[in-house]
């Protein structure tokens, strides 16, 4: 295993840089070959061709492609992101805005996806081919195969409009909209903050179902990698004489597996986190979550190019960051590499 | 490979839990109105910038404008308390009514609004400027005599009555202009504010908006028609129709509009709910590009009429969005002409299309809206043109993408909609009649004819006279006339069907009438107990 020195880390956050640059380059790219038309979004459909021309040059469309890059990279350098057309506010403020809303939902999706995941995972290594393990298998398959988008619809059919076990689209029942004033942007935060112990419980039934399908997908890949570590480490020496010594499953899984995987399941939980954080934008359209995945598809239908930009790095930095971190943490907790470093 | 049909499991779940689960269901407060839509389009609610349906909905009860038009179609006053008309021009006398900062509503606010709107010069100006009312004339042409007394002069483009219309469009709505004034930045009269506040002294005022997702409206307790019964008014992106139905069921919003055509239909004879089809006045139209070698020939567009199934487009796709109608006129205004023989014809459809010498036919790409009905519409086109002969390559896109296409001229054939800013001919059949300047250079890209490079100097003219003949039955004639040209040029936008929007609403919402120029206001609607 590697060794972290300060050279390796210079290097790594280096690499983390190149790779945000070729992120933004490709996006911008992407975003103004798009066929969207943001002039004809702001003025109108109507509008004339005088206003259209003076929207056009205020939005600095008129310029060649090349220059408009650079003076969004000189203006990103001194933190500004630019203002988004769709709000007309700067759009580090609605980023401000929908990113707590996402991280909330990915937040509690990777904390139930890890609950049930880990333990599930374990279970059918260790069982393996009984019934624990073929039913593991089958719910990672089906969790991996459906499509957010219609696993978001029937739930909404199901425990919502049939059941009424849930709350419904959006963040709470839109008549409590608007009532609990923001702090820090977590609903289920706020609202205990503000002393609104009703407007929580609701906040909850609105954010578990959403939270629940998020998680599906992610506990599916949470299972079966600690499948697969459990199973790698249950054929090693420490384990059979562990059991040889008569040392039972469950301690055996506790007290010697589970220390052993415990950096490699950072790695994954990391992984799953970013994609959570990504990959909430179907979610969010079926249940309309105003968080950063609706941000960026309303953007893109208007091809609105700051907010796209802004969120792609956003969102691509934290990716990054949580790769990068998950390596770091790897690098300094594997006990492999502490030898080799002490 | 056919496409993946959510909708028959999302069915299937339904129907299966019709059998065997019972719903509590929730209610919201008895002085909330909760709308479920798609604010998708809403990109300001500065009334003299925006001008979608949607914001017209919110704005229309943040403002009040010196007339209204009654969803019947009449002139009423709003602010105006009264007016008087002469040759030259209008005058006004004011109500007494205040704004909801507290500041009184004056004629120095009209004159304001209007020529800030002008001033401004954005597509909410086009209606007036349309009639020779533009930032170089308005201050001249629209005065303040007194506090209370507004004066417009006529800009020898239109007449009164139809310059009063006009005047009840949202864009004209009266702002507050001593507020404005306090926001405005490096000579923007106060848009980057005015987008995401209120400053009016309709029964409402702006609490919240946060794009693509939810407007909060406020009651403004002092408005001069009297308190609301309705303390807030919230209004919320729900951008998917399934679950915008499951929250209509579910009881947690009391009107849902941009409801697709199947949820809709689930609501018909569903005790508990009301289905309104709200009349706009406008059409889904096939718009056709005369540039294109084909689409030039009248005789070719004879043929596309010929080659449309109107009745059975009606009764399988547009349901509750629309009735055909191949004139751009709704059958029931005064001075309509009936539709032409226009009819699914295949033989004749081809015939016209060997008599224009394109015996073997051709190909053609159709762009649209990925939306209900439209896409449905695009389907059903390709499907009979194939028949006559025209292979149809379908091109799907979002709301932008498909408009920057028609106004770059960038098409062979695109399906968009219209809608009507007055109850008659000249109202709903202006944009169809009326292009100035057919050159490319003219880049008249507003103008919805010009788009199809439709080239039609005398209906041009012919529909200015109709906006400034001052007798109605005279100007009735030249409707008529207008109409008959429409026909007989072979239209290049052709209007296929009458447009109508449907929203379903739960039976408590009472005095909810939805307007055709999506102006409904919503002072008077209260909330029924449960029963």
């Amino acid at each position: 295993m590697k060794e972290l020195s300060a050279n390796e880390l210079g290097k790594r956050v280096l690499q983390l840089i190149i790779s945000l640059f070729i992120l933004l380059c490709v996006t911008f790219v992407i975003g103004r070959v798009m066929p969207a038309d943001p002039v004809g979004a702001v003025v109108g459909e109507l509008a004339d061709p005088a206003a259209y021309a003076a929207m056009r040059t205020r939005l600095g469309l008129d310029l060649p492609l090349y220059q408009q890059f650079f003076i969004y990279l000189a203006s990103l350098l001194q933190g500004d992101f630019g203002t988004a057309i769709l709000t007309g506010n700067p759009v580090s403020k609605d980023l401000a805005q929908a990113f707590p809303a996402t991280f909330e939902l990915a937040t509690l999706a990777v904390i139930i996806s890890t609950f049930i995941g880990v333990p599930l995972g374990l279970a059918a290594a260790l069982f393996r081919d009984s019934w624990i393990d073929k039913t593991a298998r089958v719910v990672a398959l089906v969790g991996h195969s459906i499509p957010v988008f219609w696993f978001g619809i029937v739930g909404l059919v199901i425990f919502y409009a049939g059941l009424n076990w849930v709350g419904g689209p959006g963040r709470v029942d839109v008549y409590y909209e608007g009532i609990v004033t923001p702090r820090t942007g977590l609903m289920l935060v706020d609202s205990l903050l503000e002393g609104e112990p009703e407007i929580f419980w609701n906040a909850l039934s609105h954010i578990i179902l959403p939270a629940i399908i998020l998680a599906y997908a992610a506990m599916a890949y949470i299972t079966r990698m600690t499948r697969s570590f459990t199973l790698e480490q249950l054929n090693q020496d420490y384990v059979i004489a562990a059991r040889a010594k008569g040392v039972g499953p469950a301690n055996t899984v506790i007290g010697h597996v589970l220390p052993n995987i415990a950096v490699q399941l950072i790695t994954v939980l990391a992984i799953s986190y970013g994609n959570l954080l990504e990959g909430a934008v179907v979610t969010e359209i079926v249940f309309s979550w105003p968080g950063i995945g609706q941000y960026m598809t309303n953007a893109l239908m208007i091809g609105d190019m700051n907010a796209i930009l802004a969120a792609t790095i956003i969102v691509g930095f934290i990716f990054m960051f949580l790769n990068f971190a998950a390596d770091i943490a790897y690098a300094l907790l594997d006990p492999r590499t502490r030898e080799a470093t002490q | 490979m056919k496409p993946f049909r959510k909708e028959l499991f999302v069915g299937a779940a339904i129907s299966f839990l019709a059998l065997t689960a019972s719903a509590a269901f929730a209610e919201t407060p008895k002085d909330q109105l909760v709308i479920g839509t798609s604010l998708a389009q809403v990109l300001s609610l500065d009334p003299q910038q925006a001008t979608e349906g949607k914001a017209n909905e919110i704005m229309c009860n943040l403002y009040d404008r010196l007339v209204l038009a009654t969803p019947e179609g009449k002139i009423a006053p709003q602010l105006a308390e009264s007016w008087a008309i002469d040759d030259k021009g209008i005058t006004f006398k004011l109500r007494e009514a205040a704004f909801a900062s507290g500041n009184p509503v004056t004629s120095r606010d009209v004159v304001f609004s209007l020529t800030r709107l002008l001033k401004m010069n954005q597509a909410a100006a086009a209606n007036l400027k349309r009639v020779g009312y533009n930032a170089d004339n308005v201050e001249k042409l629209v005065t303040a005599p007194d506090e209370h007394t507004v004066r417009i002069d006529l800009s020898g483009e239109v007449t009164p009555e139809l310059l009063l219309y006009r005047l009840a469009m949202v864009t004209t709505s009266i702002v507050d202009s001593i507020e404005v004034e306090k926001h405005v930045k490096d000579n923007d009269y106060g848009n980057a504010w005015l987008r995401t506040n209120s400053a009016g002294s309709g029964p409402f005022t702006l609490n919240r908006w946060t794009p693509n997702e939810i407007v909060i409206l406020d009651v403004n307790k002092d408005y001069v028609g009297g308190e609301p019964k309705m303390r807030r008014v919230v209004v919320r992106h729900v951008p998917e129709s399934q679950v915008e139905r499951l929250m209509l069921e579910r009881g947690d919003i009391d009107i849902a509009s941009a409801l697709s055509a199947s949820d809709l239909a689930t609501f018909q004879n569903k005790q508990g709910f009301k289905i309104q089809r709200i009349p706009t006045g406008g059409f889904y139209v096939l718009s056709m590009n005369a540039g294109n070698q084909y689409l030039a020939n009248p005789k070719v567009r004879e043929a596309i009429a010929y080659g449309i199934d109107y009745a059975g487009i009606e009764k399988t796709i547009m349901g509750p969005y629309g009735r055909v109608r191949t004139v751009p006129v709704p059958e029931n205004y005064e001075y309509a002409i009936p539709s032409p023989d226009w009819h699914l014809d295949i033989e004749k459809a081809k015939s016209l299309l060997a008599e224009a010498g394109f015996k073997d036919g051709f190909s053609l790409s159709l762009k649209t809206i990925a939306q209900t009905p439209r896409i449905d519409l695009a389907t059903a086109i390709q499907a009979s043109f194939a028949q006559i002969g025209i292979k149809v390559n379908i091109q799907q896109g979002n709301g932008s993408e498909i408009i920057a296409a028609h106004r770059a001229r960038d098409f062979d054939l695109l399906i968009p909609q219209t809608g009507a800013y007055m109850p008659n001919v000249l109202g709903s059949m202006e944009q169809f009649s009326s292009n100035p300047d057919n050159s490319k250079e003219a880049n008249n890209a507003g103008n919805f004819v010009w788009r199809s490079a439709w080239d039609i100097p005398e209906l041009t003219k012919l529909t200015a006279k109709a906006s400034l003949e001052p007798d109605a039955k005279k100007r009735g004639d030249i409707y008529v006339e207008m109409q008959k040209m429409f026909v007989d040029l072979k239209p290049a936008v052709l209007p296929l069907f009458e447009r109508y929007e449907p929203i379903v609403q739960n039976a408590r919402v009472q005095n909810y009438i939805g307007h055709p120029n999506m102006t409904t206001r919503l002072e008077g609607v209260t909330k029924a107990e449960t029963e």
